[in-house]
């Protein structure tokens, strides 16, 4: 058995897609390459194959992760090779290694934060004002607490939580020359609760005390994730 | 979608599964518009998701696209959500591969499935910017032609259409194509190109046909041209074998509600069940060998990575050598963990073994269509088997360890009463006895009511449509009935839907401006419960002067020229007269006496 992890990027083309069409189209194209796959037992078998945290739709990435495990040894690069080719335009194999601890905990248990990037793009001819934003990021941040609704499963009864303390941090790029204004977010994600960033995006346009005009809106980009460890944040590709 | 132009990706952002919109899937075919001589359309009046499980639509993609300088692009009926931005931001409906504006093309080819699509082909002509009306459209603009079970009777359609096809496709449209490149070189305008393409096999112009009316009834059609034929045959492949097929199906990222890979058997029909189009317009049965089968599947799925194979037809345990055909394919794709299934289950103890022999994992529910729950009723239809049968196959079933049924019944059929309905509560209840005195595992009956609709080019189709009270009188004996009845769960098709379906499935020109009022008052996705109106239908209705319960309850005599009698499907009138006149002098045993 071989252990092999992956990393890759999405980009524009293939943004629109959700966690579960991602699972699939990397399982088939698993399924087209000619790798020898491993399959659970079972009534229904499926693959043994991870994905490190899903990617929610409409958001690019640079550095995301995945798992398979392959019932012969295969080199990394025949695997770049093999499964590379199965994989459409807009989600680029960037590297593959072997994960030879075989006690290593599952990829999805290891993400404790995620850092993204959000681009207010403005249509042509419109200017936006980054001192507005500025402004309720200031005001967002400065609350004591943010309460984003969480239904639970089996009660199907709405609760709120308090998300505030899952926003490590968020914080708007300097001002540059045609630059468009980005905000940066490294949130909390994974089992200990999480907040989304299409959520707190939400919540900063709330806090806008200036009626805006503006025809703009953001593009989310997904720049890395992180393992959480010992109440230090480590990127992933650091660990691993 | 190789260029995705600002504003398109903006509108995807924002749209509820922007999926649909975007293209790019594995195996879709980018080809250069440059090098092509002919370029079309397949426009699909439905959701992508649907349309992206019809096997229809990958086969005339194959047909087109394995052809140098030709191609073809898909569109698809955008949700409501989507058709608000695109109007707002004036984006016009675009084909996926390539993201152009469909007036771009040379031909937009409607794929004509289910009536209840009609005015999604309307919307997609207006997103497009393309005129509705033929008689309206420039030499610039697209010709717009249909295909599909419903280009049979497209007479509600005719003046919004430049051409149908009759038929199988596959095979004539890349000659179509390369014709149609010709011929626009010849012709010296768009009128004439359609009157010499009206003598081509197949081929239905409908503006080169004038209809005559009498008291609001259609009564006559007469040609205006001389070289459009009196009647039109349809397009038949002879040989499956040699037909285009697909290898490398598409693989959409969205799940379509069939998302795997597809074999078709064979075509047509042996069972004759005199209710069923599809019948009738696919004879005669044609089938494919089992060695281009197996050859098909196993590239299906290195091509796709598919982890279910359908083995599709209209009857699919009617294939000859079906056991040697499953054997042979699990040889061949051993070590793939593809899961094979037979759609279309017979009810008889020989299905319930493949299925069995096919199926692993838990055995949840077999469906099965005993459509009428009267031996009697059953042979009015032709769908013969007995009860005896019903009962000793659901027998082998729960012996296999099978969980529930689903049983699909109809009603309104011709010569029903209401005991036939009640028979129906009655079949399931005796079902339900018989299974728990059989079996200590409890075992589920779902029930499935539609309504029957009339469709041209079948036995029935002189027979008028229930009406709609007394459909729901019906509907209430079977809720009353299958209330006292628990652990069956029953289910039935909006009647108001059916009987819209019946307007439309044996109507003639008289109906399109109703259809165009209607799409203009906002209807669209009619098949959809959840955005079907009835209101909005009488409205259109009643602004256009159409009395909608003359199409859908009227009974036809065999001296009545019908709407679609110049367009023939493959079988005689006299063939279909004879079926009907049968379906009315059964024997009529003693309900149950086969038991």
């Amino acid at each position: 058995m071989t252990r092999i992890r992956f990393s890759f990027t999405r980009g524009e083309v293939l943004k629109h897609i959700s966690h579960l069409d991602m699972m699939r189209l990397i399982q088939r194209a698993l399924r087209r390459s000619g790798l020898p796959l491993v399959y659970s037992e079972g009534y229904n078998p499926h693959l043994r194959f991870n994905l490190a945290l899903p990617l929610p739709v409409n958001v690019t990435a640079s550095e995301e992760y995945g798992e398979v495990i392959l019932s012969d040894s295969v080199t990394p690069d025949q695997f770049m090779v093999a499964f590379g080719e199965q994989l459409p335009a807009g989600l680029d194999l960037t590297g593959a290694w072997i994960e030879d601890d075989y006690s290593a905990p599952a990829l999805p248990s290891t993400v404790g934060a995620a850092l993204y990037r959000a681009t207010l793009v403005a249509e042509e001819g419109c200017r936006v004002d980054p001192v507005h934003y500025r402004q309720a990021l200031d005001n967002l941040l400065s609350k004591e607490e943010i309460l984003a609704p969480k239904t639970k499963k089996k009660k199907k009864k709405k609760v709120f939580v308090n998300v505030k303390p899952y926003i490590y941090e968020a914080y708007f790029n300097e001002p540059e020359k045609e630059r468009p204004l980005e905000l940066n977010m490294l949130l909390q994600t994974g089992s200990r609760g999480g907040v989304s960033p299409f959520f707190v995006i939400e919540q900063l346009e709330k806090e806008l005390t200036v009626e805006c005009n503006y025809k703009a809106h953001w593009e989310l980009h997904r720049e890395r994730l992180y393992q959480d460890q010992d109440q230090f944040l480590q990127p992933l590709s650091e660990g691993m | 979608m190789q260029a995705i132009d600002t504003k398109l990706k903006r509108l995807l952002s924002q749209v509820q599964k922007p999926a649909r919109y975007m293209g790019n899937e594995w195996n879709a075919r980018q080809k250069d518009h440059a090098e092509a001589a002919v370029r079309m359309v397949l426009a699909f009046p439905d959701l992508y998701e649907v349309g992206m499980s019809n096997q229809g639509l990958k086969i005339l993609y194959e047909s087109v696209n394995s052809r140098p300088g030709m191609l073809m692009e898909r569109a698809f009926a955008p949700g409501m959500d989507m058709e608000e931005l695109m109007r707002a931001y004036d984006q016009p409906l675009f084909a996926l591969e390539s993201g152009k504006p469909l007036a771009e093309f040379d031909l937009i080819g409607f794929s004509l499935q289910y009536e209840l699509s009609y005015t999604n082909v309307l919307n997609m002509l207006d997103l497009a910017g393309i005129p509705l009306y033929a008689d309206q459209r420039g030499e610039s603009d697209p010709l717009v032609v249909g295909g599909g079970p419903c280009a049979f009777n497209p007479e509600p359609l005719a003046p919004f259409f430049d051409f149908f096809v009759l038929g199988e496709s596959e095979e004539c449209l890349p000659e179509l194509l390369a014709g149609l490149d010709r011929l626009k070189r010849e012709a010296p305008d768009r009128k004439e190109l359609l009157a010499r393409l009206s003598a081509w096999e197949g081929i239905y112009v409908p503006s080169l046909y004038q209809p005559a009316y009498k008291e609001k009834r259609f009564s006559a059609i007469e040609r205006t041209d001389s070289r459009a034929p009196a009647v039109i045959s349809k397009r038949l492949v002879r040989d499956l074998d040699r037909a285009p097929y697909p290898t490398a199906p598409i693989v959409p990222y969205l799940q379509a509600i069939h998302d795997r890979a597809v074999v078709e058997l064979f075509r047509g029909c042996s069972r004759g069940c005199r209710f069923c189009q599809a019948g009738y317009i696919f004879r005669p049965v044609r089938r494919r060998s089992r060695d281009k089968l197996v050859e098909t599947a196993k590239q299906q799925i290195a091509e796709t990575g598919y982890e279910e194979l359908s083995l599709a037809s209209l009857s699919s345990t009617d294939y000859p050598e079906l056991e040697e055909l499953i054997n042979e394919l699990d040889r061949s794709l051993y070590g793939e963990q593809v899961k094979c299934n037979l759609p279309s289950l017979r009810l008889d103890s020989y299905s319930i073994k493949l299925a069995d022999r096919l199926h692993r994992g838990k055995r949840s529910n077999l469906t099965f269509a005993p459509e009428a729950a009267t031996e009697r009723l059953r042979r009015v239809i032709r769908k013969n088997i007995s009860e005896a049968e019903i009962f000793s196959a659901l027998n082998d079933a729960i012996d296999a360890g099978w969980q529930g049924f689903k049983l699909y019944f109809m009603i309104g059929l011709p010569t029903e009463t209401e005991e036939d309905v009640e028979a129906i509560v009655d079949l399931c209840r005796r079902l339900r006895q018989y299974f728990r005195h059989k079996s200590s595992r409890k075992i589920g009956i779902s029930v499935s009511v539609s309504t029957f609709v009339p469709k041209a080019h079948t036995p029935f189709q002189w027979e008028p449509q229930l009406s709609l009270p007394e459909v729901t009188g019906r509907q209430e004996i079977l809720q009353k009935g299958f209330k006292k009845m628990p652990g069956i769960d029953l289910s039935w098709h909006d009647a108001e839907t059916s009987f819209l379906e019946a307007v439309f499935a044996r109507g003639d020109r008289l109906l399109a401006p109703a259809l165009e009022k209607a799409w203009r008052l906002g209807c669209r996705f009619d098949g959809w419960s959840e955005h079907f109106s009835m209101p909005r239908w009488r409205q259109a209705f009643r602004e256009t002067g159409i009395e909608p319960e003359d199409y859908a309850l009227r009974r036809f005599g065999y001296d009545d020229l019908l709407p679609w009698d110049h367009l023939h499907c493959g079988v005689d009138k006299a063939v279909l007269i004879r079926e009907h006149q049968k379906a009315f002098n059964i024997d009529k045993p003693e309900q149950g006496e086969a038991q």
